[in-house]
């Protein structure tokens, strides 16, 4: 197995229902040790791109190579290496967790090893039937079922969706865990609060196309600082607008908020000539960073590999 | 909540035998109209060792020289003489097809699609398992059902002659006959299997599979009535089915098995192409 070219690489890949084009040309990597975010609204091509990656779906065009070998080709050998957590975890009702487990420990051909540690790192319910667990429960499940082979590569799809905010915070620690010990993690969600506090780079996609790939770290300096001021004088929303680096001024209660990007010095200088009863500055939250990419029609932004 | 961390010093994953998980599994799913299958198989066989002694002093001839009658028993039949005559009446005859055939073809229909509905299917096949492997092992599930529920119907025809004194079965002949409804429940899972391969739903894929399987008794049965419609009897799989021919007139049309076998590995073969090759839904 070639292991010198990144982890997953997805080549033009194309996946079309008729007239719909799901996903449209998406190509994009993951290296090896990487939390790869993939966000997108619902109906993106997301959960497309993912099931493509599987092999449950055939790729109208394009090609996927996961661990130097062919998601179609090598399907067999690769599917030894890999875990995977669907968007929608649905079980059968009659059987209980310890029943599912076996039976898909058996069909992966590999003992469970982590069992035990992830049953009782996200308290798992075993011996009840699935058909009474809650949504969040079956998520439990559906992480057990991804990770217990200890698999070289995750394929997560919105892992966190129905977990409450502790078992998020647990699951996000695991996964740093699990990268620290070389696994390679690609994620999807919509929530761009939920990979930035775990991934390293995220691509976005939005009606089928890919619109970024871009390292977290870039996106925060994108988005800049929130900044919060109160005045004693009047102040019109065209000045702060007017300041360079300054955007998305609103005025809420009173008080105006904006984003800031670059230095904070025009700013600083433009607030010296105003009477300032209370200035907070803030990290801008992603999410609208994010949004702006939702929302723009035209295609944005520079693609880093 | 625990927090337990993660041990470092995690073993490598030790090899485990798959077997036939995904047989087993099948048939645990299947395992209400199985259940249904085998309690009918013994229930009606017991009923008939209970009804035979009043029922043989009766006398039947007008009612079975009927056409109709034959049309709807699937063969003619003019003298009632034995148990094995009333085996082959009321139990072998077209209604084995009808009732047992319908349950194979049912538990073939529904097999793969209850595996999307529950949400199995995608997890498996995400991991080392084909789909080649994932349909066979299937289609074997579905065909065990079958002689599961064959099996037990023999059973209850040896507690007839538990029952009955006079039961007088040749059970030589008698087999031969489980072994032609045998190779009707092949093709009935075959069909079963060819239409879950490419219909999502279980109850969908199954309903129609029974429907098909009526729809070849009606057939059958206009077949029977009347030299006009003898080619809707050719092109009925009831036809190449008697029952009553091995087992009350020790006759048999050798290929005619085979025609069902042939078909339900057509089916059979023509569903998994489709099911390799097909996109597969989430649920």
């Amino acid at each position: 197995m070639a292991t010198s070219e990144p982890i997953i690489v997805i080549d033009q890949l194309k996946k079309s229902y008729g007239k719909i084009q799901a996903v449209n040309g998406v190509s994009m990597s993951v290296e090896h040790g990487e939390i790869f975010g993939f966000l997108g609204p619902n109906g993106a091509g997301k959960t497309t791109t993912i099931r493509c990656m599987l092999d449950v779906i055939r790729p109208t065009r394009g090609t996927i190579r996961v661990l130097g070998l062919d998601a179609q080709r090598d399907k067999l050998e690769l599917h030894q290496h890999i875990g995977y957590l669907p968007g929608d975890v649905h079980l059968p009702g009659q059987m209980t967790g310890k029943q599912i487990i076996n039976y898909f420990s058996r069909l992966q051909g590999s003992e469970p090893v982590l069992l035990k540690d992830l049953v009782a790192r996200f308290d798992v319910e075993m011996k009840r039937p699935l058909k009474g667990y809650s949504k969040g429960m079956r998520q439990k499940i559906g992480i057990v079922l991804a990770f217990m082979c200890d698999p070289q590569v995750l394929i997560l799809d919105e892992p966190t969706s129905g977990l409450d905010p502790l078992l998020q915070k647990v699951f996000n620690e695991f996964l740093l865990e699990e990268q620290a010990r070389g696994k390679t993690i690609f994620m999807s969600s919509h929530i761009m609060s939920e990979v930035e506090k775990v991934c390293h780079r995220i691509a976005v996609i939005r009606k089928g196309e890919l619109v970024t790939v871009e390292e977290v770290e870039t996106l925060r300096e994108k988005a800049g600082q929130r900044v919060t001021v109160e005045f004693g004088d009047p102040v019109t929303e065209e000045e702060l607008t007017r300041i360079p680096g300054v955007s998305m001024v609103k005025k809420i209660n009173g008080h105006y908020q904006f984003n800031v990007s670059g230095s904070m010095d025009p700013l600083i200088k433009a607030l010296s000539r105003h009477e300032v009863i209370r200035l907070q500055v803030e990290e801008a939250p992603l999410e609208e960073v994010f949004l702006k990419f939702y929302e723009e029609p035209e295609k944005t932004t520079t693609v880093t590999r | 909540m625990a927090t337990t961390s993660i041990s470092k010093s995690i073993p490598a994953p030790r090899k485990r035998a798959r077997g036939l998980t995904i047989t087993i599994n099948s048939i645990i799913n299947a395992k209400t109209p199985l259940a249904m299958g085998c309690f009918y198989g013994v229930l009606i066989a017991l009923l008939l060792a209970a009804l035979y002694p009043s029922i043989s002093n009766v006398n039947l001839g007008a009612y079975l020289s009927s056409s109709v009658i034959s049309g709807l028993i699937g063969g003619h039949i003019t003298s009632f003489s034995s148990f094995t005559a009333f085996l082959g009446l009321e139990l072998y005859s077209s209604f084995y097809g009808l009732l047992f055939g319908g349950i194979m073809a049912y538990i073939g229909g529904a097999s793969l699609p209850i595996n999307i509905e529950n949400g199995t299917l995608d997890l498996a096949l995400a991991r080392p398992i084909s789909r080649t492997r994932y349909y066979l092992e299937s289609w074997l599930a579905a065909l065990i059902c079958g002689a599961i529920i064959g099996l037990f119907t023999v059973f209850a025809v040896w507690l007839d002659t538990l029952l009955l004194k006079n039961a007088d079965i040749n059970w030589q002949w008698l087999w031969i006959t489980q072994l032609v409804q045998w190779a009707f429940f092949f093709f009935a899972a075959g069909l079963g299997m060819f239409l879950g391969s490419f219909i999502n739903a279980s109850r969908g894929a199954g309903g129609a599979a029974v429907g098909i399987i009526a729809l070849g008794y009606l057939m059958s049965t206009f077949g029977n009535i009347s030299d006009q419609f003898n080619w809707l009897l050719k092109i009925s799989p009831f036809y190449y089915a008697p029952a009553i021919g091995p087992l009350v007139f020790h006759q048999l049309t050798w290929w005619h098995p085979l025609v069902l076998v042939a078909a339900g590995l057509v089916f059979g073969i023509a569903g998994l192409v489709i099911f390799n090759r097909r996109d597969l839904p989430a649920v």
